[in-house]
């Protein structure tokens, strides 16, 4: 039962999400840094692409 | 308490310390570049969300950590776990998927679990606010899939779940027998068997047919999950 409720939660009440839009002002106030200068378009993807996996074990993140 | 269930409680603890921080560090990373493809994605605002939350969480299980004996220190590391060759796009869809539609799935399942058991009042606090935002964590994961599959194709990730699965557990999670005391519930965290048990329901009931109705097939990642339960 805990399963089930967690699909329709998390998978399916993402996917509800996923399909609408940025509300109005959601996000403007709050962007990084990095997203009102002098940043890299892809927001240091490849940069960070060159780090380790010091957070994580082979691809993959740990939690609890 | 024994001593033994404080020391595993304290270390439980700090781990959760690092692993909030950590996220936070993706989270906002991950925000920043989900506009470069996706501009009109709600995703991105929730990110940005929810790094600050990750932030509250590791102060909260830093104070846990603390009162059971075991400070929790370090710095909290930052690297795309994507495989180098992927470009930022396929990249960022990796570790939304890793990070989110796996690991935050999982922990929504773990906390869930821990809610259902009688814990200490102060642990019973902190896992109740925890809980409350995972559940915003796991679904953005799935939002972003879902926004990634009906505009292109990201059937390239089936072949990757593996490794994400790789990096969520060790080796020894598998082949772990000892029950573990279970006053550890009590403390917020699962004896071994438990929490290997809530870990393979949580792929089987959730994330795996998840990944399949978001058109990722889960062949690679069932025939990796039948190697190590047999």
């Amino acid at each position: 039962m805990l399963f089930k409720k967690l699909f329709r939660l998390l998978v399916l009440g993402g996917a509800i999400i996923g399909a609408g839009t940025r509300c109005a002002g959601v996000g403007q106030s709050q962007k990084p840094d990095s997203q009102s200068g002098d940043s890299s378009p892809d927001g240091g993807m490849a940069t960070a692409q060159d780090g380790g996996t010091s957070s994580s074990g082979g691809g993959g993140v740990i939690g609890w | 308490m024994k001593e033994a269930v404080r020391q595993i409680a304290g270390e439980a603890w700090a781990f959760r310390a690092r692993v909030e921080r950590e996220a936070a560090n993706r989270f906002r990373r991950l925000s920043a570049a989900i506009p470069a493809f996706d501009p009109d994605s709600p995703v991105c605002g929730l990110l940005w969300r929810a790094a600050s939350d990750e932030d509250r969480h590791a102060e909260l299980c830093a104070g846990l950590s603390a009162s059971y004996g075991c400070p929790a220190l370090g710095d909290a590391a930052d690297a795309s776990i994507a495989p180098p060759t992927f470009g930022s796009r396929d990249a960022v869809l990796y570790e939304m998927v890793a990070a989110c539609c796996i690991t935050e799935t999982e922990s929504v399942a773990t906390l869930a679990t821990l809610l259902g058991e009688r814990a200490e009042p102060r642990v019973r606090a902190v896992l109740r606010e925890i809980a409350r935002d995972e559940v915003v964590h796991g679904r953005m994961g799935w939002a972003h899939l879902s926004r990634e599959a009906a505009a292109r194709d990201v059937s390239f990730l089936a072949a990757c779940v593996p490794s994400m699965l790789s990096g969520t557990v060790d080796e020894g999670f598998f082949s772990a027998t000892e029950s573990g005391p279970e006053e550890l519930l009590r403390h917020g965290v699962l004896p071994p068997a438990r929490k290997r048990e809530i870990f393979l329901r949580t792929l089987d009931e959730v994330v795996l047919p998840g990944l399949e109705r978001l058109s990722v097939s889960a062949e690679p990642a069932r025939a990796w999950l039948h190697k190590r339960r047999l």
